[in-house]
Formats: C-alpha cells, sequence, structure tokens
C-alpha cells in the first residue's frame, strides 16, 4: 500500500478555504478510512499517511491544521512522530491509543501522558465515537499555541 | 521487582514445590503467568481496537444522522459508505476472533476444558480488577468486594503494611494501596484503625 494516498483526495490541491485540513498518520488503513468517512460531513479535508516518515514528508510539503498520530505504528513509532513534528512546528497534535499500558510501579505515568510529554496537544483514546472525534479536533484547535520544543 | 527476596513472609509450603503457572488451590498468578498474559492480552486489545475504532465511528454516526440520510443523494451515498464500511468491519472483528480461538490450544484432557476455561476467564477477570481495569469511580458504602479486595482485606486485617501485602498478592504497593483505598471507600471507613475494625469483622463473618 502507498504510504500517502494523494488520489484520494483531489480536494487537496485546491482546498476549500473553510475546510479544516487533517493529517491522520495511522497504519491501521480501517482506522483512517473511517475517520475520513466521519470527518468528510463535518468540512474536513483529510490527508491519510500509513508510516510516520511519509506522514512527516507530507506534514513539511503541505501543512495542516491539526496532525492525528497513532502511537503504536511499526517503523518509527507515534511518540518519536510527534516529538518530531513538534520540534518545527506549532501544529495541535492529536496522539491516538488503544490501550495505556499501564507502569504498575507508577499508575501516573502511561503511553498518553507519555505523548502530552513529548508534545501531543491532547490525547484521544481508541475506540472513539464521531463526537469525541470532533471534539478532539475542536479542542485541539482552541488549546492555547504549543511552543515549538527544543531539540 | 517486589515480590523477589521477600518469600520469607509466605508459608514455606506455599512459596516452595509451586508449580511454575500457577498453584490451583489459591488460584494466585505466578509473575511468568501474569507477564504471558499481560503480553497476549496487549498483543489482542491492540489487535482488536483498530476495527472496534472503525465500527464505532461508522455506528455512531449512522445512529446520529439516520433521520437526515434519506434527504439527499449524497446523503444516501455517505449512509451506504457507512453501513458497508460497518459490515466490513463486523466481520473483520470475526475473522480475528476465529484465529483467536484456532491459535490458543486447549487442556489437554478434554472433560476438564469447560471447568478450567471457566477457571481462566475467572482468573483472568480478577486479575483485570486486580490491575484498577474497572471504570468504577463512584463506590456506594457496603458495596461487594470484588475477590481481590477480599483477600486484599485478609491481609490487611492481620496487620499488613501496604508492602507486606503487596508481597503476598503478588503485585505492585500501589495496586495494594489502591485496593486498601477502594475498600476504605466501601466501607466508609475513616482511617487505617477503622478499617482494620471493620476488616476483622468482615473476615469473621464471610471467611
Amino acid at each position: 500500500m502507498t504510504a500517502l494516498h494523494l488520489h484520494d483526495t483531489p480536494e487537496m490541491l485546491h482546498p476549500a478555504r473553510t475546510a479544516t485540513r487533517i493529517l491522520v498518520i495511522e497504519d491501521d488503513a480501517s482506522v483512517s478510512a473511517a475517520i475520513r468517512a466521519i470527518l468528510a460531513r463535518h468540512q474536513c479535508d483529510t490527508v491519510l499517511a500509513s508510516r510516520a516518515h511519509a506522514g512527516i514528508h507530507a506534514f513539511q510539503a503541505f501543512g495542516f491544521d491539526v496532525v492525528m498520530v497513532d502511537l503504536f505504528m511499526p517503523g518509527m513509532n507515534g511518540l518519536d512522530t510527534i516529538a518530531r513534528i513538534r520540534s518545527e512546528s506549532a501544529v495541535p497534535i492529536i496522539a491516538m491509543s488503544g490501550f495505556r499500558l499501564r507502569n504498575s510501579l507508577d499508575a501516573g505515568e502511561d503511553f498518553l501522558g507519555m505523548a502530552i510529554l513529548r508534545g501531543a496537544t491532547i490525547s484521544l483514546r481508541k475506540p472513539f465515537s464521531p463526537p469525541q472525534l470532533i471534539a478532539a479536533i475542536d479542542r485541539s484547535r482552541m488549546a492555547p499555541s504549543t511552543r515549538v520544543s527544543r531539540q | 521487582m517486589t515480590q523477589n527476596g521477600n518469600r520469607a513472609d509466605q508459608p514455606q509450603s506455599m512459596a516452595s514445590n509451586r508449580q511454575k503457572m500457577e498453584d490451583p488451590e489459591i488460584g494466585q498468578p505466578s509473575p511468568e503467568r501474569t507477564r504471558a498474559a499481560n503480553e497476549v492480552g496487549s498483543a489482542i486489545a491492540h489487535q482488536l481496537n483498530g476495527p472496534l475504532t472503525a465500527l464505532r465511528l461508522y455506528v455512531g454516526e449512522i445512529r446520529q444522522n439516520i433521520g437526515r440520510f434519506r434527504e439527499s443523494a449524497e446523503g444516501q451515498d455517505s449512509m451506504q459508505q457507512m453501513v458497508e464500511g460497518a459490515f466490513q468491519e463486523t466481520e473483520r472483528i470475526c475473522a480475528m476472533m476465529r484465529l483467536i480461538a484456532d491459535t490458543f490450544e486447549g487442556p489437554l484432557y478434554p472433560e476438564n476444558a469447560a471447568a478450567l476455561g471457566r477457571d481462566v476467564i475467572t482468573w483472568w477477570s480478577r486479575s483485570a480488577a486486580a490491575n484498577g481495569r474497572d471504570t468504577e469511580q463512584t463506590v456506594s458504602f457496603h458495596a461487594p468486594l470484588t475477590p481481590r479486595e477480599r483477600e486484599a482485606l485478609g491481609h490487611i486485617s492481620q496487620g499488613c503494611s501496604n508492602k507486606q501485602g503487596a508481597i503476598r498478592m503478588q503485585i505492585g504497593p500501589r495496586t495494594f494501596e489502591s485496593h486498601r483505598a477502594r475498600i476504605m471507600r466501601k466501607f466508609g471507613a475513616k482511617n487505617g484503625a477503622d478499617l482494620v475494625r471493620i476488616a476483622l469483622g468482615e473476615t469473621s463473618v464471610t471467611p
């Protein structure tokens, strides 16, 4: 499968002014397809990347209003992806993960918490509902602008 | 971790001669079994989460907009796409469940299979509760204790500290502490002494 489904999103080349542009970096094609189907009904243009590197390239090339990142991807994982994007941009980032993988020695620490430390704006636990998805995007955009982290 | 080196706490008959995976009398998961269960559980959870996320999105959208889909041709196309997506994801989950069912080897003796299966399910739900995965936020007074909480209560009533109790139950001290906190909430105990008083009454009534 190609990493970047540009052919699926002709709108991307001539985006409507009002549409929110969202990059989804997620290795599970059925999840990203469902996210796109829902967002298409809410005036959002969605670009899908199934690997971190493709996603980062797309982000650098086109720029987006919001980036959604899955934490457990083959290749570069989501935490490193978030840190990488945050090192060069203040874009709202939503970290997605199915399970928290709590550490029994430190109950306060989990992967979604670590994602926030790496620079994610908010976290979204899978499986999420359409209202949760829309609310996450709205909240991430209203969050006070995140500072670009110095590496 | 914490359970190493402190087994002198336990009676020798319990600590030694134990099978690698579990002592069926006590139903206490060994660290090996807990680790294996965590790994398998995480892998299965990860696998199922993708299609479940997609399914939840499709079904949620259909439910919310069922009345409005008929208003336009676009709406109908969109509805058809959502229903098709939901169907595909359901099929994918079913295929995963078949794979899971075919992957794990059953017990050696068929006559024990149902009982052993039930035992594993009970153990799993108990250890899930012990790991604090029950999302119960508010607990009313005198709500029934879970088996693990009851076990923790037994240790507390014997005067165990959080650390000692954690070692006996082969769990982290924080987990034990959260058992203690939940028990206190359930019984409305004001402090440790109050809890021990209630614990002594409780364990004598229901051993």
